[in-house]
């Protein structure tokens, strides 16, 4: 049982870290053994690249900046730095749970006698290893070098601030996950989050063009002065947040008090961060059950209605897989990120010296990404079904049949993401021209085919459990994740590869019928493929129900 | 056509040089309540996903009612039902959503389904929980789920995979009564369960797979009288117990007997 008393060093608790250890590794080199644990290894490696490839390029000019800003005597720029740093790992984190990092289900540990102390050290662990910390580390590491190479003095300072500034990020990216996880796994609280959620984006894009003061007029009847005072205020206040705290232990120079009380300032937001997450995994530790259902039995007998009542079994499983999207806070997270990004994004670049070319592609552009939050919904079709997907097989329905259902229900889903993301770009830019509209819908035609033909064969080929309850990246996802992607690339890339050189002669109307003949290529591909579908499922049944009905480790 | 509800031949499964089920030659005839037994790991549940559909035999022949289900699966899946090792439950549906989206599955129309997810959960005693995910149900309540779900279709044929495990005994004399007006109106039931008490209530025939092979088959007075066969002394004039046939039918290919496996365990001397 979880909870048990004993240090985090004792002896029993080394011994089970050695044991978790060893297991992870004989699973690793288990893994091995099959053509799909190697493809996952080299998707991993991949991935490793990548993230490397993201985080390399910023923190060599992250550490330039650090070094300009203090060679040519502009300290105060650090601060900003510290603030795209904490902003740029949270950010990273929340929005995109599979950067968070592979956890191991932890309720598997309830059943040993782990303490306390051990659950939240594990917990960390597997935080260090999320890619989202790899990038905020790299990037702490080259603030510190750049201020050590500008200011060798301030070096001992920095490195102790910027240590306990990197712990601080880490603990932060944990409790926001841990927390939204908790608010995202019931339908209440995720009703109540969704609308702070809404509140924040639609506060984000009155504000903003309150804060472009130096180009137009302001709205809301707001002077330059209040927006002045208000600035002079935010920078007060930030200073006794932890990056203004971490700029103030680094840079004040003479006193050592006042670096030291920053410091401590800094270490006690720490502890704070770190008893809010204590509060979270010592309800996790006593075995919490993250789920749907209402504590107390329902005196009532009333039954659920019909969400979609039409008889045969595509509709009966487009009801089903709504209802699980419904009840799932991870797949509505999924959904619903993209359009947030694109609520804080189209206020960001609203204004601009290239707007004119940008609000001409925002649409299509916008429409690319309505496409991602689906991702993993259409490239793992499967995953989400468990041990019910022992009853597919058993059930008189081809699978044939439910592939179209699922691709039905997907589809739905695109234009409905898709329709919320124009009618935001609509908002925010103006209608698009015509022929960009037509060109864009020609896009979709032939995108959600190809879309739908790559991902019911990475459905059946390399397919995942997906968590339902849990944000983060499911165990077996490396590998049909960077495949889907790949295969996003091209669709796109085909979609720029007929746009972009029709725009350049001036033909731009030409892309929507050649777009078009491509979407009834692409249809005929997918319709041939759902076709074959039935004997790539009746060949692979035994491989695709392990993976989905595996219990993540 | 073959009459039987369910028949077999030379059936085989293997997994890399592993024989899981080997060379499985049986018959069921229709209305026959037919116990499938075997220790663990002796190939019972390979057997039955064979039979149901989850596993491609590596040789041989399956037919159901008749059909060749190499040809005729979906066909042969209507007129059966299942309940599986895993349950094959949906876990973020309710009760009734799962039954009535099963039921659709089976192609039954809106009222049938309706009419029979409701009388199914009252006669499951699992109308009280109507907002619960089946996922936070306990054991026992999912098995009821399970079995509820495998009968909602009507089925000619009822394969039921440990179907006892976890049900408290209310429950379980609630499903004996079930299956047993199931075989009276005509239908065929193969069961495995390691509750043998149950199985020798309840099924007149008994097939017992040991290390793959099939090992007996036949009523339960065939199997007592060949086993009775090879005792001598007082203990060929007993009535023997299913248990006791199926220990020594499994332990006497094994070659030891639980005490002297005990011996074996020094901490335990």
């Amino acid at each position: 049982m979880a909870g048990v008393e004993g240090g985090i060093t004792s002896r029993l608790a080394r011994g089970q870290y050695a044991a978790l250890g060893w297991m992870r590794s004989r699973i690793f080199v288990n893994s091995l053994r099959t053509a799909r644990g190697g493809a996952e290894l080299g998707a991993n490696v991949v991935s490793i690249f990548f993230t490397a490839a993201i985080a390399f390029g910023p923190s060599i000019g992250l550490g330039i900046g650090a070094y300009a800003m203090l060679e040519q005597g502009h300290p105060g720029g650090i601060v900003v730095l510290l603030w795209v740093l904490c902003l740029v790992w949270q950010f990273f984190s929340a929005m995109a749970p599979a950067l968070a990092g592979q956890n191991p289900e932890m309720t598997h540990l309830l059943r040993f006698p782990v303490s306390f102390g051990s659950w939240v050290l594990l917990y960390l662990f597997y935080g260090f290893l999320a890619p989202s910390t790899i990038i905020g580390v790299l990037w702490t590491i080259a603030i510190g070098t750049g201020i050590a190479i500008a200011r060798p003095e301030l070096l001992p300072w920095a490195a102790v601030t910027l240590a306990i500034f990197a712990f601080f990020n880490l603990l932060l990216s944990r409790t926001i996950l841990a927390w939204v996880e908790r608010w995202m796994s019931q339908r209440r609280s995720r009703e109540i989050v969704t609308g702070i959620f809404l509140f924040f984006a639609l506060s984000l894009q009155l504000l903003n063009p309150a804060l472009r003061h130096g180009r137009h007029d302001l709205p809301f009847g707001l002077h330059r002065e209040t927006i002045s005072l208000a600035g002079s205020h935010a920078f007060t206040v930030q200073k006794a947040l932890p990056p203004g705290l971490a700029a103030d232990a680094i840079l004040t120079t003479g006193s050592s008090a006042a670096r030291a009380a920053a410091l401590g300032w800094l270490a006690a937001y720490s502890i704070v961060v770190a008893l809010l997450l204590g509060i979270r995994l010592r309800s996790e530790s006593r075995g919490e059950n993250l789920s749907e259902a209402p504590r107390r039995t329902a005196s009532a007998r009333q039954q659920s209605r019909p969400l979609f009542d039409y008889p045969g079994p595509v509709a009966a499983v487009f009801e089903k897989d709504l209802r699980y999207l419904l009840r799932s806070g991870p797949l509505l997270y999924n959904l619903a990120a993209p359009l947030v990004m694109v609520f804080i994004f189209s206020s960001t670049y609203r204004y601009g010296s290239i707007s004119a070319i940008r609000m001409q592609y925002a649409f299509p552009l916008a429409m690319v990404w309505a496409f991602l939050g689906l991702t993993r919904l259409i490239s793992n079709n499967l995953g989400g079904e468990g041990e019910g997907i022992q009853f597919y097989f058993l059930s008189p329905t081809p699978m044939r049949t439910v592939l179209l259902a699922k691709n039905l229900f997907h589809g739905a889903l695109a234009l409905l993401e898709a329709v919320l993301i124009g009618t935001i770009i609509v908002f925010r830019f103006g209608p698009p021209a015509p022929s960009v509209a037509a060109a864009t819908v020609a896009w979709l035609l032939f995108a959600l085919p190809a879309n739908f033909a790559a991902g019911n064969a990475l459905s059946i080929l390399m397919p995942y459990r997906t968590n339902l309850t849990r944000m983060r990246r499911e165990r077996g996802a490396m590998g049909n994740g960077l495949i889907s992607m790949f295969s996003q690339f091209a669709i796109i890339g085909i979609g720029a590869l007929v746009v972009a050189p029709l725009a350049f002669y001036g033909h731009r109307w030409l892309a929507t019928p050649v777009l078009l003949l491509l979407a009834a290529i692409s249809f005929a591909v997918y319709w041939a493929l759902l076709g074959k579908a039935e004997g790539m499922i009746q060949a692979h049944r035994e491989s695709l129900a392990r993976e989905v009905m595996k219990v993540s480790s | 056509m073959n009459s039987a509800a369910i028949a077999t031949h030379a059936l085989t499964r293997r997994f890399g040089q592993f024989t899981a089920v080997d060379n499985v030659t049986l018959s069921v005839v229709p209305g026959q309540f037919f116990g499938f037994l075997g220790p663990n790991g002796a190939g019972k549940s390979t057997t039955i996903k064979m039979l149901t559909g989850l596993l491609a035999p590596t040789s041989g022949t399956i037919e159901i009612l008749g059909m060749d289900f190499s040809t005729h699966a979906l066909e042969a899946k209507r007129q059966i039902g299942v309940v599986p090792e895993g349950l094959a439950l949906f876990g973020r549906l309710t009760a009734s959503e799962y039954l009535r989206f099963v039921a659709r599955m089976y192609g039954l129309d809106r009222d049938t389904a309706n009419r029979r997810t409701e009388e199914l959960l009252d006669f499951m005693n699992l109308a009280n929980e109507p907002k619960k995910l089946v996922t936070d149900f306990s054991h026992g309540m999912q098995k009821k789920l399970a079995l509820a779900a495998a009968v909602i279709h009507g089925p000619k044929v009822l394969f039921l995979d440990e179907p006892f495990e976890g049900v408290d005994a209310v429950a379980a004399g609630t499903l004996k009564a079930m299956l047993q007006r199931m075989i009276e109106r005509g239908a065929t039931i193969f069961l495995t369960s390691h509750v043998l008490e149950i199985v020798e209530r309840l099924c007149s025939h008994v097939a017992i797979i040991h290390q793959g092979r099939l090992v007996a088959n036949g009523s339960l007075e065939e199997l007592r009288r060949g086993v009775a066969a090879s005792l001598t002394g007082p203990e060929a004039d007993e009535k023997l117990t299913l248990e006791e046939i199926f220990l020594r039918i499994v332990s006497g290919s094994q070659g030891e007997s639980a005490d002297e496996a005990l011996q074996e365990l020094s901490w335990l001397a």
